[in-house]
């Protein structure tokens, strides 16, 4: 029983974070709220169900190289122009370009929901000290801690991943230093994309559907996460993520039945306590100057 | 010298503008008519907004939810009480009084509004606090708990059943004079001692603050304003609709009003409503075109209305991001060449960045 709560509520967490990341990394960078990376996952949803009756390796495939696409695409048509604009202008143009991309996939393939059978091997189930634990958990466990793994290495170790904290620290100074802001940029929503892909996989896999409104619950679970970790470090807004996993899962387990509907509003009224009383986010050091 | 009645040329003018609207409804009747009226109702809306966002320079996702509390609170007011009491068989013991109550119209219309504003009461302290983009979250945060308790509190709202059997009480004529209402309303907030303290706040948030102005308290003041101008909207849309259901009161529904303030200016009383009326408009003409209406029974895939707006949003937003209205507001032309006209002159200045402004 507690083992089964351990792995749902780390599996959950650790999806949770990958989520999250995707918003923190554009916020870093270019103070970017990114509203639209909820259809960034649902553009990998449209690929999963696009390419249904393929082998698994491919149809993942076509997942990332689309949500990849789309993202770089909306950087190129909707963000570029927009670069030296307050975050709010960005957070309204972020929720046009949502809604541009909604209506694109509700006009072609996804008037309405559209069933995706996850595969047979993940809805088996079996016994590890005592406790009951079906496949994909341990995949949902597994493939995040795997991407988010890939995400530090890259941020770490690669010279694309050191020109993007550096950006993220202070963009002007950076660009002076030589970092290109037309291919830095473009990179931090490549990785997104990708980021975006791997959610995708992992919810279509939970949820066995694909819709044109599949975006709204990552995006919101992106955005609450971040706040709650702090925008400004992917470490912070990680981990963020990560809390609000386990506290989700926590919250289904222990409030009484009536009440789970309610789970949401409880997720914000937190959120709102933590920026009222923290607005540098929980986790967060740095000093946000709050008026 | 300035006319003494200067100052209120501007809604004169902002209420012109909706009396001519509401003229071309009354005589066109039928599905134009409800056009008309949707966009009267709008007008209140993005109005009352406009009190908050125009005036701090703080951008709010959450007014949506003053109207749905506006809508609801209209609804327990005005159904008749035995239709009521089918419609709602299980409220909780400590509510059961909602089934009882009834208001006539007039009376429902102002207590919804003050309902809304005892929503921005509790509230306040959010945009009291945060500025920029914290606060646009936080306001973000507040509809998404009223969407999901409206929607999940299925014994007390009907979950997401439609509520029905509104009596329909609103005409083109009531909407008319609930505009005119608040169009005086928010510019008279607009011209008063706190929305000019609240205007400093927004062109130099420091400069405001070490003038001694509390920015916080006036940032309350124009919430719970707006707030209960939203709900009276929400009153006004649930009584004209007779039927309203919950996913109404959400994400679609904010970008819509958004769009609105966006693209007319949200710093201007004009702008929101010229935005208002000019967004209603080309909602209605793109609706026409994906029906089929406009290109000879030809229609377009649902979704493309939504499309094209997202691109007039994103264009506006790149070419002018204090949409058309600027910070202006809506004046006669005056005689040339007589100098001193400095007000006019200060009013075409471009708008200092404002949450760069407000959020250091």
């Amino acid at each position: 029983m507690i083992l089964e709560f351990v792995v749902s509520a780390i599996g959950l967490g650790a999806l949770y974070a990958l989520l999250t990341i995707g918003v923190a990394l554009l916020f870093g960078v270019l103070g970017l709220l990114n509203f639209a990376y909820g259809e960034i996952v649902m553009a990998g949803g449209f690929a999963l169900y696009l390419f249904r009756d393929q082998p698994w390796a491919l149809s993942v495939g076509a997942a990332v190289v689309l949500a990849v696409i789309v993202a770089v695409v909306c950087e190129v048509l909707a963000f570029r122009p927009l670069r030296d604009a307050d975050p709010i202008t960005l957070m309204i143009a972020s929720f046009a370009v949502s809604l541009a991309i909604q209506s694109l996939a509700r006009m072609t393939v996804l008037p309405r929901a559209q069933g995706v059978a996850p595969e047979p091997f993940l809805g088996q189930r079996f016994q590890l000290l005592g406790a009951d634990i079906s496949v994909l958990e341990i995949g949902t466990l597994v493939l995040c801690g795997l991407i988010l793994g890939a995400v530090a290495w890259l941020m770490t170790r690669t010279s694309l991943g050191i020109q993007l904290r550096a950006a993220a620290e202070n963009f002007e100074m950076a660009s002076v230093l030589g970092v290109r802001a037309n291919l830095v940029i473009p990179g931090a929503f490549a990785i997104v994309g990708l980021l975006a892909a791997a959610g995708s996989v992992v919810l279509v896999a939970r949820q066995g559907a694909v819709s044109a409104e599949m975006g709204l619950q990552p995006m919101l679970i992106g955005v609450v996460g971040a706040v709650l970790g702090g925008l400004r470090s992917l470490k912070g807004a990680a981990l963020g993520g990560f809390i609000l996993g386990v506290a989700t899962t926590l919250l289904e387990t222990v409030l009484p039945t009536g009440l789970i509907a309610f789970r949401d509003a409880v997720l914000f009224t937190a959120l709102i306590a933590v920026l009222v009383i923290r607005p540098q986010g929980l986790l967060s050091s740095a000093k946000v100057r709050v008026s | 010298m300035r006319n003494k009645f200067d100052w209120l040329q501007t809604p004169a003018l902002l209420v012109g503008l909706c009396v001519l609207c509401a003229l071309v409804g009354a005589f066109s009747g039928g599905a134009l008519g409800r056009v008309v009226t949707m966009t009267l109702i709008s007008v209140v809306f993005v109005a009352g907004l406009s009190v908050f966002t125009g005036n701090s320079g703080v951008m709010s996702f959450g007014h949506v939810a003053f109207m749905a509390v506006g809508a609801y609170a209209t609804a327990y007011l005005t159904i008749p009480v035995p239709l009521k009491n089918t419609l709602f068989p299980h409220l909780p013991a400590p509510l059961a009084w909602l089934g009882e109550v009834h208001a006539p119209f007039p009376e429902a219309l102002v207590i919804s509004g003050l309902a809304a504003g005892l929503l921005g009461l509790l509230t306040s302290p959010i945009v009291a606090r945060l500025s920029g983009l914290q606060s646009g979250i936080a306001t973000l945060a507040v509809l998404v708990i009223v969407y999901n308790v409206l929607n999940s509190w299925t014994d007390v709202t009907r979950g997401s059943s439609s509520m029905i059997g509104i009596p329909k009480v609103t005409t083109v004529w009531t909407a008319l004079a609930v505009v005119a209402i608040t169009i005086v309303v928010a510019w008279a907030y607009r011209c008063s001692r706190s929305g000019l303290q609240l205007k400093a706040s927004r062109d130099d948030f420091w400069a405001a603050e070490a003038a001694g102005i509390s920015v916080g308290r006036h940032r309350a003041i124009a919430w719970v304003l707006s707030a209960v101008l939203c709900g009276i909207s929400g009153s006004l849309y649930a009584s004209f609709l007779a039927t309203f259901n919950v996913s109404g009161f959400f994400l679609s529904t904010t970008f819509a009003f958004v769009v609105m303030v966006v693209l007319g200016g949200y710093l201007s009383l004009s702008g929101a409503v010229i935005g208002a009326i000019g967004v209603s408009a080309l909602q209605e003409l793109l609706r026409r075109l994906q029906d089929g209406g406009l290109t000879g029974g030809v229609a377009l895939p649902a979704g493309t209305a939504d499309l094209l707006l997202a691109a007039v949003l994103l264009v506006i937003l790149i070419k002018a991001p204090y949409g058309v209205m600027n910070v202006r507001e809506l004046r006669l032309p005056r005689p040339r060449g007589k100098g001193g006209d400095k007000p006019r002159q200060a009013d075409q200045t471009d708008p200092v960045r404002l949450t760069s402004g407000a959020m250091q």
